[in-house]
């Protein structure tokens, strides 16, 4: 769609501006310092918070959360977003309880291994179909959701030998929970990928500016589908986490996770439109969700009131991050 | 010298005729209905038609609302979180099983208002922050599950109203009034689409908003009432689900969200905007009920429904967007 | 100023004034003090080459941009237009070289669109009275659409008469002639639909005053009462159709004299037998055909066209930034694959877009980032960024280049436009294997000094043998720059002229060329 009259953006400043405004370092400050105030917000109110079985347990429910999370973030930074993430984690923890007594250890490898196939397969479709990512990955979580109910029979599928995902779900010296040390991994190895290879600029580039990042020689394409296809693998590792910690795969089992992953993604501080954040961001975010689903019932606060949180905590943080030049229509 | 090549868009020469795109989704359902009606016995009698428009009434009236946003080019994802709550609400107004309070018809018009207020809060949001449509509503729509479970608190309450309750059974001519209240309903909406500033301007913006601007309208208020407007078809559907199940539920209307969405698509309302309509999107729903119905039939797993419409949902839109590519075209 | 002394001042007859309009971007002054006088049922035709600020001037005078000074008077009072809105309020209404209708509404609804009047009462249509609303002023220009046509079913020129038709509804809310203004009304159209439109314009005369502003002088001197010829920004003269030809307009267009001299600096010194580097055989896309050019190595060449005329189609073609449907390029004799950008940055291709902003750069992203984008191997061993090879190849082109800023991880976007334009040009020298330069206009926007900076870079790079095919600007850059120009009309190159630097042509040449 062509605007009839574009007034062109008046031409640049001629002298160099200065460094980042104090607004902007506030922004990226923002998630740490919410972490932190949420943390001496809720020692104050319980006593106890500050204990170590309890600073465990909070880190330990926000692993799934961050692995599935951080997946996704590399959707966001590419201008797109995944929001078959839940569902294919469901459908990962469906595979996964149907394949671990024929394929036993090699059984969580296999089900990552579909996971980002799927993921890269809707990567695919949003790329060469030049569908808008958020339908086709809409799309993808009708599909994968009606497949994990399919395959279960609509039923949770029970796991009796845990034996070969019990690494998902145990306590490193006792002290640290091991999916919360998969989800640091997790992250750490993305992080490191990004940073230390062109791939960071590359991914930045194409979520920031798509026409330039083209006309700069950057494989655009091929670079969304393997986001897709990480964010998929993901997915996957969040299954096999949620069935080492329940003993069960389930159809719907990750559906609720949706709306926390993609909050603990803009809560951390990545900008929906692009190109702006990072997956410590949303490690820190999923820290702030988990946190503040705590405080909610440390505070007495009815658990229904996690959803109203989750959507005003979406749109808020969303809102905040957002780069307003580029959304000259919003749809 | 004239242009050696023609850069024009290529155009249809029809004038007001009907154009192939219109076409194909009827021509669909018909080739559906045909095909179904060979396969299956069961398939081809008066009464599975009644099922099936019966079936359909909540969808269409769901899809009126989606149409108008999509309209817009914007997208609505909050068709689930709205119609829980306005399910529960209605649930517990009306007389019921839980409480003392019998508000009859007040009972579903406070449900719909608070379906349209929460419509206006999504609309609100796209307007005023900047924020994109499928992200308000997602938010409006956790936002609109969390008054639900917070309505619901752990008793499900049952419908006693029994004019609430002859919704779903009561018939007239055949038909089910859920099924007359949906024809209302498209019809509303059409005229809505057709006959007033609302409707044709929906069409606009989603046509090309920045010449609307150009022109002097200032398009947010009608973007805030078209999504207010879906709101209001979304608790009226929610208030029908009630009906038919007997009772609120915060799930009441978790699937509606993508089958509203497939439906519109699938009957060649477009997710660019501005293209299709109400009654485009209406044969949508035809086709996918009468497809979900027809699978059921023939002996296919009732859950394989999600990955029909999830398949249906990409492939109509990447066919329906593949006239308008071009090279380097940013796609999000 | 009171009203009543302008009136008293103004003739009767003038219709819209304008004094003294300036408008300034960084970098560029698009209008320099223009003034202007349209009256009372005549056709004004406005003339001047790109730049000389018609669509700014246009754009100002309804409400699309402020002016930084300068009056505008609408029959004697001082007007001041904030929008399009309030220029349609006084009169002033603009046929919009991109159509400016809502596509999937009807005819009807697009003419009487933000003034609906009695056509919608209480937010309910009344289609019979928007048809006949509508339908008055189509018969005013004496169209026969049918005003219930979708405008998406009617053809470019049609879709025009709806244009001005709506246009024409200023009438009705003014109760005063209108006055109409026609931008490039013609560059879409067939010769036939040409004729069509110069009779409407005719007919608009009897009740309004018509602007009309084309690249193609001789409907210029067709259509227009009078023709005014914008310079720099300025009005530089006045003509009348009746004793003009053609070439008077032209000269008054370009100037007599160049005062760019900067231009014509150190000739190129380059290697005694100059090599075929790109050839072009026949290659065609959407909007230009059979075109056949070589380019040597070391050897600017300038690819000059209006508006419409493909060549900045072809520029992207041959960086594989738009299909191509026929033809054979090649670079250094090896088939170049024009499939997308990648394979023509793997091949030694670097391009410059002209929409520095979007397609340049990442306005976010680091000087560095931005500098090693499209050649990021080096700044890697393998895979993998070593921080030490990226300083030091970073820095070596900032200072090479002299690109003033704070640092290399400057984000890009602090930067000045002509520095900006280095990083960019810098993107595609790091990698040392670059062959062929496309430069997209390389200097837009920017102000003297960086324009000669970058100047002076594209006569060193041609110097180490580098290929350029260039878009300037303006004439005079392409000349001052060029090795040899080739005119591009209408998706054809129609005319090859050398320009060495003893010999330059004048801008003139080119002109008779490119119309």
């Amino acid at each position: 769609m062509s605007a009839p009259v574009t007034i062109r953006p008046s031409a640049d400043a001629a002298v160099v501006k200065g460094g980042p405004t104090r607004s902007e370092s506030l922004t990226s400050l923002m998630p740490v310092l919410a972490l932190v105030s949420l943390v001496i917000a809720l020692a104050a109110a319980k006593p106890g918070f500050l204990s170590q079985p309890s600073m465990t347990a909070v880190v330990d429910a926000a692993a799934p959360l961050a692995v599935l999370a951080a997946g996704a973030t590399i959707a966001v930074l590419c201008g797109g977003i995944d929001l078959s993430i839940a569902a294919l984690a469901s459908l990962s923890s469906v595979l996964l309880a149907l394949w671990l007594p024929t394929l036993g250890g090699l059984a969580s490898v296999a089900v990552v291994g579909v996971a980002a196939a799927a993921g890269a397969l809707q990567g695919a479709a949003h790329v060469f179909l030049r569908i808008p990512s958020f339908i086709v990955t809409l799309g993808g979580m009708s599909l994968f959701s009606s497949i994990a109910l399919v395959i279960s029979g609509a039923a949770p599928v029970p796991v009796t030998d845990d034996g070969p995902i019990r690494w998902g779900f145990t306590r490193i010296f006792d002290v640290v929970p091991s999916a919360a040390v998969v989800a640091v991994v997790v992250v750490a190895v993305l992080a490191v990928l990004i940073k230390a290879t062109p791939l960071g600029s590359w991914i930045t580039a194409t979520g920031y500016s798509e026409p330039a990042a083209r006309l700069a020689g950057i494989p655009v394409d091929p670079l969304k589908i393997g986001a897709f296809c990480v964010s998929g693998a993901c997915a996957g590792l969040a299954g096999v986490l949620l069935v080492a910690r329940t003993f069960s795969g389930g159809p719907t089992m990750a559906d609720s996770l949706l709306l926390p992953a993609i909050a603990a993604i803009v809560v951390g501080g990545t900008a929906i439109t692009g190109g702006h954040g990072g997956l410590w961001r949303t490690l820190v975010g999923a820290l702030v969700v988990t946190l503040l689903r705590v405080g909610l019932s440390v505070v007495g606060v009815s658990a229904a009131y996690e959803s109203i949180l989750y959507g005003a905590l979406i749109v808020a943080a969303v809102a905040l991050t957002l780069d307003r030049s580029k959304v000259m229509v919003v749809k | 010298m004239a242009p050696l090549v023609d850069t024009r868009p290529a155009r249809s020469r029809l004038r007001r005729g009907v154009s192939v795109r219109d076409a194909g989704p009827p021509i669909a359902l018909l080739v559906i209905v045909l095909i179904l009606s060979l396969l299956s016995p069961q398939f081809r009698t008066m009464g599975n038609a009644l099922n099936i428009l019966d079936a359909a009434a909540v969808l269409a009236v769901v899809t009126c609302g989606t149409t108008f946003v999509l309209l817009l080019g914007s997208i609505d994802l909050s068709a689930a979180g709205v119609m829980g709550a306005s399910s529960l609400v209605v649930a517990v107004l009306v007389e019921n099983s839980r409480n003392n309070l019998d508000l009859g018809t007040l009972g579903i018009l406070i449900a719909v208002v608070l379906a349209a207020a929460l419509g206006c809060v999504s609309g609100l949001l796209v307007v005023l922050l900047k924020v994109p449509s499928f992200m308000t509503t997602l938010g409006v729509s956790a936002i609109g599950l969390g008054v639900a479970t917070l309505v619901f608190d752990g008793v499900q309450p049952g419908v006693v109203d029994p004019s609430l309750r002859s919704w779903a059974t009561g018939r007239l001519l055949g038909l089910t009034y859920l099924t007359w209240i949906a024809v209302v309903c498209v019809l509303l909406a059409w005229f809505v689409q057709r006959y007033t500033r609302l409707g044709r301007y929906a069409m606009a913006i989603g046509g090309a908003e920045e010449v609307l601007a150009l022109s002097g309208v200032r398009v947010g208020p009608y973007k805030v009432a078209v999504f207010t407007m879906a709101g209001a078809f979304y608790g009226l559907g929610a208030v029908m689900v009630t009906s038919q199940l007997g009772s609120g539920l915060v799930q009441s209307g978790a699937s509606y969200t993508f089958a509203s969405i497939t439906a519109a698509v699938v009957g060649g309302t477009l997710l660019v905007g501005g293209r299709g309509g109400v009654l485009h999107s209406t044969v949508g729903v035809l086709l996918l009920t009468v497809l979900t119905n027809g699978l059921v039939l023939i002996g296919v797993s009732p859950y394989v429904q999600g990955g029909v419409q999830g398949l249906i949902v990409v492939v109509a839109v990447a066919v329906a967007a593949a006239p308008l590519r071009h090279r380097n075209q940013v796609v999000k | 100023m009171s009203a009543e002394g302008v009136i008293a001042q103004r003739s009767p007859s003038v219709v819209l004034e304008v004094r003294g309009l300036v408008k300034a971007y960084p970098g560029v002054k698009a209008l320099n003090g223009v003034d202007l006088e349209v009256r009372q049922n005549e056709v004004l035709g406005l003339a001047g080459e790109n730049g000389a600020g018609k669509s700014t001037l246009l754009k100002t005078l309804v409400g699309l941009v402020r002016p930084d000074a300068g009056e505008i008077y609408v029959r004697g009072q001082r007007v001041r237009l904030r929008n399009v809105v309030d220029a349609a309020n006084h009169g002033i209404g603009m046929v919009f070289q991109e159509q400016s209708l809502v596509p999937n509404l009807t005819a009807a609804e697009n003419i009487v669109l933000g003034c609906e009047g009695p056509a919608i009462r209480r937010g309910f249509y009344r289609w019979a009275t928007m048809r006949a609303l509508a339908q008055e002023q189509l018969d005013k220009i004496g169209s026969t659409i049918d005003p219930l046509a979708r405008t998406d079913s009617l053809t470019f020129a049609e879709r025009q008469m709806v244009e001005i038709a709506k246009v024409l509804r200023i009438e009705q809310r003014t109760h005063n002639s209108p006055v109409i203004i026609l931008d490039e009304p013609t560059s879409v159209l067939e010769p036939s639909e040409i004729e069509t439109l110069f009779e409407q314009v005719r007919r608009l005369r009897e009740f309004a005053s018509v602007i009309f502003v084309s690249h193609r002088l001789d409907e210029v001197l067709d259509v227009c009462d009078r023709v005014y010829v914008l310079r720099g920004g300025q009005s530089v003269g006045e003509v009348r159709p009746a004793d003009a030809v053609a070439g008077e307009l032209h000269r008054m267009m370009i100037g007599s004299e160049s005062h760019e001299d900067h231009y014509h600096g150190s000739a190129v010194t380059r290697d005694e037998t100059p090599r075929e580097r790109l050839t072009v055989r026949g290659l065609a896309g959407a909007t230009f055909r059979d075109v056949d050019l070589d380019v040597r190595a070391g050897e600017i060449v300038a690819v000059v066209g209006v508006h419409g005329s493909g060549r900045e189609e072809l520029c992207k073609a041959l960086f594989g930034a738009v299909a191509t449907t026929a033809g054979e390029v090649t670079l250094d004799g090896e088939r170049l694959d024009l499939t997308g950008p990648r394979a023509a940055c793997a091949a030694g291709v670097g391009y410059v877009p002209a929409e520095r902003k979007v397609e340049g750069m990442v306005g976010p992203m680091s000087v560095a980032d931005n500098m090693t984008l499209a050649k990021q191997r080096v700044r890697c061993a393998g895979p993998v960024i070593v921080p030490k090879r990226q300083s030091d190849i970073v820095d070596k082109w900032i200072s090479r280049l002299s690109i003033r800023t704070p640092g290399r991880r400057t984000a890009i976007q602090r930067l000045s436009g002509g520095n900006q334009q280095k990083v960019i040009l810098a993107r595609w020298l790091v990698g040392g294997d670059v062959r062929l330069l496309l430069l997209d206009h390389p200097t837009r926007g920017l102000d003297v000094g960086a324009r000669s900076e970058v100047y002076r870079l594209m006569r060193e790079l041609a110097g180490t043998g580098v290929a350029t095919l260039l878009l300037a600007d303006s004439l005079e850059e392409a000349i001052g720059m060029a090795d040899r120009v080739v005119v591009m009309s209408d998706g054809r190159i129609v005319a090859e002229v050398p320009c060495p630097p003893d010999r330059k042509p004048s801008p003139l040449d080119l002109v008779k060329e490119m119309v």
